[in-house]
């Protein structure tokens, strides 16, 4: 039944997006790019890609010169996407747009509060989380003004309201501050798209559900692992991990427990892809593999590397579905991986240590 | 040589020989502490420079990973961090305390680095995603500013004993080659021109002595003469005292250190 009217609203957008997909870079490509020799190579390599973009850098061009150009190409895409989306799949790209404006605000909020001036933070502003009162908050001088009358204008208002008071901007970590945002978001979303008529019931709900879960899980492990040896209690620590997820309840609570990387093991294992990962990097038997891509154990994988592979997995298996805006999320998470092994490979190659050039997520 | 390094002015009296001779003494256990001060600040000139070299090849390394788990940063945080931390950086948690070192005379500045404990202004950044390899990078790049604290202070003493030693040496040779020949010339004057007078003065005193013996003669043949002619005198006038021959002797033996008048002594 749900695929009987999409079309009408939604089947433009989603052709658009598979017709973008197709684009992406393949293992064929990635295995071209590692045997690039120079910058300049690496460029040549994307050109069918992202030629009309990266034409105009100079020769050689710096790493971050070439990740923001491929940055630039995806905001230019996803920018068309949302023009030409309408009702409900509206609403849906909004919400993939929420997280970079967590960041946006964390960033204008840490410059507030360092008396700068934040017109000059408005570049560093990631463009996906631009929205029309954003420049607004440079007009705020102190946190009270910003919180009374300018962040209660943001689409982001909601996620401010009843957790975090004016006085808590003030004195919390602005991580925490970012944390609790992200935290009320992805709830918000999940309901969203558990709730929304146009949504539920629908592959929509079936996809997103999975992704969503999978990042809130993402966030409590990572939160977990990374709040050790830091001042952050535990109760400070329980308030960020998201109320949904295959980890919520019990697993959350068990991880706001653990105190170390064998507690968080351990709260994870009921859930079999976490274990699996754990397992992998070997943390479930000590805490000497923490170290990741650099010391790392086992194939170098970190546990990063692994729910990055997990997301990829996840947003590939979107395609199988039709119907569903779910694939824009989907091929915006595979475009972002993209740029992040791109900036991976021609950082290898710039810094000549091409034994760890592998280290990327081949999606396709 | 004389001719290249000259001499001092001086006059060529006792006095200053004395104080040249003096002055050479001085001169010369100047030059022997100035040489072994300059060998032994060479010595650890060689010292740093061998470990400046380490410290560079070790810098290159230390960077090359720190640059690399940046670069891991931003793949794993999948953004650019670096404005939060700094805004977030309040206090410095790597601190360098400046110590002086005494070598032969010479203070040199050598910094010391260590890390307050306690402060850890960026402890949760990447929370959500990154934590640890923020972390690992934070940690490569304090060993990075460790070397390069350590580049900093054998770079600094580098360019202090440089300077040291090309002054000490300048000293050296100054001494060496100027200030003893030149006082060793000197001193050959003074002799020299000490001699001269000497000879001078003998000869002045042998023409005096001269003089005098023959005024002496003079004077005796003209007695001797005086003493005939009273003899035969008396022998033709035999009345005649010989009182004219005893005035004559006492003229002759009047002292001259005696307390009598002398006409040009004026005091």
């Amino acid at each position: 039944m749900e695929g009987l009217f999409f079309n009408v609203n939604g089947g433009y957008v989603e052709g658009i997006v598979r017709g973008y997909r197709n684009s992406l870079l393949s293992g064929q490509n990635y295995s071209n790019l590692t045997q690039c020799e120079t910058i300049d190579d690496v460029k040549l390599q994307l050109a069918p890609s992202y030629g009309d973009f990266l034409a105009s850098l100079p020769p050689n061009p710096s790493t971050s010169d070439l990740a923001s150009r491929m940055t630039d190409k995806l905001v230019a895409e996803f920018k068309y996407l949302f023009a030409q989306a309408t009702g409900s799949s509206a609403k849906f790209l909004e919400y993939m747009t929420y997280g970079y404006m967590i960041d946006n605000i964390a960033l204008l909020i840490t410059g507030t509060l360092h008396e700068r001036d934040t017109r000059e933070l408005l570049e560093r502003c990631h463009p996906l989380g631009w929205f029309e009162t954003l420049p607004v908050l440079c007009v705020a001088t102190n946190i009270e003004e910003l919180y009374n009358s300018v962040l209660i204008e943001t689409p982001l208002a909601a996620y401010f309201k009843g957790s975090l008071s004016h006085q808590d901007l003030d004195e919390l970590n602005i991580e925490i501050v970012r944390n609790t945002l992200y935290k009320n978001y992805l709830e918000d979303f999940y309901n969203f798209i558990n709730t929304h008529p146009d949504f539920s019931g629908t592959p929509t709900q079936d996809v997103m559900a999975e992704v969503l879960q999978f990042e809130a899980d993402r966030r409590s492990i990572n939160i977990t692992l990374n709040s050790f040896g830091t001042e952050l209690t535990k109760l400070e620590r329980r308030k960020l991990y998201p109320e949904f997820g295959k980890l919520y309840p019990e697993g959350s609570l068990m991880l706001s427990r653990a105190e170390d990387v064998e507690g968080v093991a351990l709260a994870v294992s009921a859930v079999a892809d976490y274990k699996a990962f754990f397992d992998a990097v070997g943390l479930s038997q000590g805490s000497s593999g923490l170290g990741g891509m650099g010391g790392g154990p086992a194939d170098g994988k970190s546990l990063e590397d692994m729910f990055y592979q997990k997301e990829m997995d996840l947003s590939k298996l979107v395609f199988t579905r039709q119907f569903t805006p779910a694939v824009v999320y989907a091929w915006m998470k595979l475009k972002e991986q993209e740029i992040r092994n791109v900036t991976w490979i021609s950082e290898c190659i710039a810094q000549n240590q091409k034994e760890r050039i592998g280290n990327f997520i081949s999606v396709f | 040589m004389s001719g290249a390094v000259g001499r001092e002015a001086v006059f060529p009296t006792r006095q200053s020989l004395g104080l040249m001779k003096n002055k050479l003494k001085g001169a010369e256990i100047g030059h022997s502490l100035l040489k072994r001060k300059s060998e032994a600040l060479t010595k650890r000139f060689r010292d740093i420079t061998r470990r400046i070299d380490e410290a560079k090849q070790k810098m290159g390394r230390v960077m090359q990973i720190a640059a690399f788990s940046l670069a891991e940063v931003t793949y794993a945080v999948g953004g650019d961090i670096g404005y939060q931390i700094q805004e977030s950086a309040k206090q410095a948690r790597f601190r360098v305390r400046a110590k002086q070192e005494n070598v032969s005379g010479v203070l040199l500045p050598t910094f010391e680095s260590y890390t307050q404990e306690g402060v850890n202004d960026f402890g949760l950044t990447g929370l959500g995603k990154g934590g640890q390899q923020i972390q690992r990078c934070r940690e490569t790049y304090a060993r990075a500013v460790e070397t390069l604290v350590e580049l900093a202070s054998l770079q600094t003493a580098f360019l202090i004993l440089d300077e040291v030693i090309k002054v000490v040496n300048r000293r050296v040779n100054a001494i060496e080659h100027v200030i003893i020949p030149r006082t060793e010339n000197t001193i050959k004057y003074i002799n020299s021109e000490l001699d001269e007078l000497d000879r001078e003065e003998f000869y002045r005193l042998k023409k005096v002595s001269g003089k005098k013996q023959r005024d002496v003669a003079a004077a005796d043949a003209e007695i001797l003469a005086a003493r005939q002619k009273a003899a035969e005198e008396q022998a033709a006038n035999p009345k005649a005292p010989a009182a004219t021959a005893v005035p004559v002797q006492e003229e002759e033996t009047v002292d001259v250190l005696g307390e009598q008048e002398d006409n040009d002594v004026i005091f």
